[in-house]
């Protein structure tokens, strides 16, 4: 067997990390580069390892490593808690191939690994896992999760090459430019011996392969259609003349023993074997294994040997019921996968069959973000119901097809929907299903920004469903419906339907509703600026989305931009980039797009527009006004702070019609006050937010007041500055607001920004004097570089400089000094608990 | 990355309390090597004390104000580098950077 080569420092690194306990490592790395063989010899190393696979399959076993492993099928969270609890080490291979429910344990494994006793290896091919493969996903929310670790094993240098080659007299020059130094490529060539060199790794293994018998080629072959491994009961049934060959493919390395069964030593192998089969061959030997199978093997299995094989009665038989499975499992991406395969061999299906299939899979593709897809599919069902005349089934599908129109943006096509499913079931006995349909009407109602009809349909779906019992619709109604009361400025009202619908869903035990109503009343106020409201409620979603594993990425988006508008723009820039790095829905990123490009315009750093056109292309296509107003506004905002007068009109006009049709109060204000400070707008109409229409009447002492009691000190201090009050400098430059600061002292005659240094005792800087105040309160540097967020060193740099220039020889002493210069600054000063006040999260 | 100018202008009283500032800077800055990369500085006379121009590579802006604030540096203003026109060589600094 081949020895290990150039990875010494691997090994090292992983010994390292399994001695600081708690660990999930990423292995990642092109295929056949060497992940296996490293973890392997890793393993070897740690002892007792335990050791799942992820299948090459279309749709694998949901949860299928796990299950490998010995853990029971169960909730995501569950089965984590069960791997951290057991501790030990877990090796999970290739999961750029796991299925979406495995793929959720990783996730709570990355977060809950450190300080367990688990350690998890995970390998994947790191060439494949870009764009949008879920598990780039899952990396990028783990991403500062503290426990997971990512390294990369190279490519084997031209030296690893000879000294491989050389022992076998084969041409180490030759092998590595063919190969580039992957390790398997490399190891295939040089076992198959020969003068000629294959060019690709097919033909290194098939080449290899050519070396056996004929009896155990064919073995070989049945072995290469079984996709992770063949059991040796399943070759007994569909081989056995050629078993016998089993132990010279074994030695011929070509196969290596794997539990209770053989595999291919690289899944590369496997397929240029499976590959060089001819079609017919191939399909007799996934009959073959179908038959074998019987009922023996697992649904997902069974569903692609069924398909494998073209065996119609077999995938029909398999793949829905593989689906079904998967769809519980939370899997949905093989629900569909399994799904769509039934359908391609379900013509002569009946039709309702036919029509439940495609139902299911209209399902899951909406769940999974399939949405032409979707509609697609529905609409073909929809086709079948209506060819029997099912009513009710025609009745259903209308309302679930408004939900993918809607999400594609077909807003026309989803009210059509809508309005005949509606229709339809309120010609029906009244049911869960016409609540729904009310429900249904009212989300797209809410969505867009339609107040009044939103709260009308979702008071119609609350008692719709009150009617039949369905505590779920009727949160979802009250809801809705408290969303849009929100929305139309009646706050109050709006937040209590939303309480009366968290409280539902709570006691329902629904986690999505109790999420969606946290949610609403968070992003909902952010919108309406009630701001100290929104960050309560937006926190708490978080928090509560954290400890059930759902994942909060809009939530914290508004909340960078709640950070933004309560002028804490550090904190605001640090979560919307965070955002950005781990979304991939356009709703959040089009929100943190925004916290950035407002903070930037403000700061006059660059990158405003960079951020806020993505936003713009990202929010067209919707349509909505949550999206577009927003955006314009703060493009109009960008634009003034650059200085262009005639671009700041011109992104303000590009909502301002549809904030006004909508009667939205922030977005029609905000728009209407740019175009009057750029001098293109004499009134706006009198419902506009207060700070807005006050400072449009005249009144900049009250608007700006009004802007400190939403807790907006930039927009104060914007407003002061509109009028030309100098006092407006102070907060502006506290907060960094460089391009309005200038503005305002030009406008007033006014020379350089003020030295902040210079106003202070002992020439101490503002971070020095924060430094003293915690050594004064007998802090240790490490405390006060947590305290403080810096690095330990940062800090030690600090605490030499503050003795330094206080002429003191010791902490005691600079303490004792810090009191004289407080006592003497007075008011300025406060205590140090004033001075450096713990850093938020 | 994208290349960046920063401007601190005042920064410093002194060479020497600026030199401390560049130990905190590289300290720092070799904490977030996918974020930020100082590239070169020139030191400003500013009459009462020193400021620089400071060249960086960043991921963003945000991650030059971040690498600031750990550092305890001075932020002025931060523009980004469409281009790099180099005529002739500097010339040599009067004192070598830390």
């Amino acid at each position: 067997m081949v020895e290990l080569l150039e990875r010494e420092q691997l090994l090292a690194q992983l010994d390292a990390l399994r001695g600081e306990g708690g660990r999930l490592v990423f292995v990642g790395g092109e295929a056949g580069v060497g992940k296996t063989a490293l973890v392997r010899a890793f393993a070897q190393g740690a002892g007792g390892v335990l050791r799942g696979s992820c299948e090459n399959l279309a749709a694998p076993t949901p949860l299928g490593p796990f299950l490998d492993v010995g853990l029971e099928p169960a909730e995501p969270r569950t089965i984590a808690a069960a791997a951290l609890a057991r501790g030990g080490v877990l090796v999970l291979e290739d999961v750029h191939w796991a299925d979406g429910a495995s793929l959720d344990v990783l996730r709570v494994l990355g977060r809950r690994i450190d300080g367990s006793d688990a350690f998890v290896v995970a390998t994947y091919r790191d060439d494949e896992v870009t764009g949008d493969h879920p598990l780039r996903v899952v990396l990028g929310e783990l991403a500062s999760a503290p426990g997971v670790v990512r390294i990369a094993v190279p490519r084997l240098s031209l030296d690893a090459v000879r000294a491989l080659a050389e022992p076998l007299g084969a041409d180490a020059n030759a092998i590595h430019r063919l190969t580039l130094g992957n390790a398997f490529f490399v190891t295939e060539i040089l076992a198959a011996g020969g003068v000629d060199l294959p060019e690709t790794i097919r033909d290194a293994v098939l080449a290899r392969v050519a070396l056996l018998d004929e009896a155990a080629r064919r073995l070989i072959e049945v072995i290469a259609v079984i996709p992770l491994r063949a059991e040796l009961w399943l070759l007994e049934h569909v081989v056995p003349l050629e078993l016998d060959r089993l132990d010279i493919c074994l030695e011929s390395g070509v196969i290596r023993a794997d539990r209770d069964g053989v595999a291919f030593r690289h899944e590369l192998a496997r397929l240029a074997v499976e590959s060089s089969l001819a079609p017919h061959r191939r399909r007799a030997l996934h009959e073959a294994i179908l038959d074998a199978l019987a009922d023996r093997g697992d649904l997902s299995r069974l569903a692609y040997h069924a398909e494998e094989a073209g065996n119609v009665e077999a995938v029909l038989r398999h793949a829905p019921e593989a689906g079904k499975a998967a769809s519980a499992a939370s899997s949905h991406r093989e629900a569909a996968v399994q799904y769509a395969r039934a359908l391609r061999f379900a013509d002569a299906c009946p039709s309702d069959e036919r029509a439940d299939l495609l139902d299911r899979y209209a399902e899951e593709a909406l769940l999974t973000g399939l949405y032409e897809e979707s509609v697609e599919a529905r609409l073909s069902a929809l086709a079948l119901h209506r060819a029997v005349n099912d009513r009710l089934r025609v009745g259903v599908t209308l309302s679930r097809l408004t939900n993918a129109f809607t999400r594609l943006g077909r807003n026309q096509e989803a009210e059509e929907a809508s309005r005949e499913s509606i229709e339809i079931l309120e010609s029906l006995p009244p049911g869960r299903d016409l609540a729904w349909a009310y429900a249904v009407q009212a989300y797209a109602r809410m969505l867009s920004r339609d107040n009044d009809e939103g709260v009308a349909w979702g008071r119609k779906a609350v008692v719709a469903a009150a009617t039949v019992g369905d505590r779920e619709v009727e949160a979802y109604g009250l809801n809705m419906a408290g969303t849009s009361l929100m929305m139309a400025g009646r706050i109050e009202e709006g937040v209590l339907e939303l309480e009366r619908s968290l409280a539902i869903a709570g006691e329902a035990g629904h986690e999505v509703f109790t999420m969606s109503a946290l949610n609403m009343l968070g992003t909902g106020l952010g919108e309406m600026m009630a701001l100290e409201a929104a960050e309560r409620y937006l926190r708490q979603c978080i928090d509560f989305a954290e400890a059930h594993e759902l994942w909060p990425v809009y939530p914290r988006a508004w909340l960078a931009l709640v950070h933004v508008y309560r002028g804490r723009w550090d904190d605001g820039a640090s979560l919307a980039g965070q955002v950005m790095r781990g979304a991939h829905d356009p709703i959040s990123r089009i929100s943190a797009l925004i916290a950035l490009g407002r903070v930037r315009a403000r700061r006059g750093d660059p990158g405003a527009f960079d951020a806020l056109d993505e936003a713009l292309e990202l929010s067209v296509p919707g349509g909505h006004l949550q999206r577009l107003g927003h955006v314009h506004s703060a493009r109009a905002e960008a634009a003034w702070l650059t200085g262009d007068a005639d671009r700041t009109v011109e992104e303000a006009l590009g909502a301002y019609q549809l904030a006004l049709e909508k009667r939205h109060l922030w977005y029609a204000g905000e728009l209407a006050y740019w175009q009057w400070r750029a001098g293109a707008l004499e009134e706006a109409p009198a419902w506009i937010a207060e700070p807005y229409q006050l400072q449009l009447e005249g009144d900049a002492e009250r608007a700006a007041a009004a802007w400190r009691a939403h807790g907006c000190p930039y927009e104060a201090a914007r407003t002061l500055a509109d009028a030309g009050d100098e006092a407006a400098l102070v907060e502006l430059e506290r907060l960094g607001a460089r391009p309005l600061a200038a503005h305002l002292r030009r406008s007033l005659g006014l020379r350089g920004p003020r030295d902040a240094t210079r106003g202070n005792p002992a020439g101490l800087t503002p971070r020095e004097l924060e430094v003293l105040a915690l050594v004064a309160d007998g802090m240790q540097n490490r405390q006060i570089a947590e305290r403080l967020v810096l690095s330990t060193r940062t800090v030690d740099h600090h605490v030499s400089s503050v003795l330094r220039k206080l002429g003191a020889k010791t902490r005691v002493e600079a303490a004792s000094r810090f009191r004289e210069i407080s006592v003497a600054d007075g008011a300025n000063m406060g205590s140090p608990a004033d001075v450096a006040a713990p850093a938020r999260p | 990355m994208d290349t960046y100018v920063i401007l601190r202008r005042s920064g410093w009283r002194s060479g020497e309390e600026l030199g401390e500032a560049a130990a905190r800077s590289t300290t720092v800055g070799e904490e977030m090597p996918d974020d930020v990369r100082w590239i070169r500085s020139y030191v400003l006379e500013e009459g009462n004390g020193v400021g620089t121009v400071c060249i960086y590579q960043a991921s963003s802006p945000e991650a030059i104000r971040a690498h600031a604030a750990a550092a305890d540096l001075p932020v002025d203003e931060i523009v980004r580098v469409a281009d790099t026109v180099i005529v002739r060589p500097d010339p040599l600094p009067a004192t070598a950077a830390s």
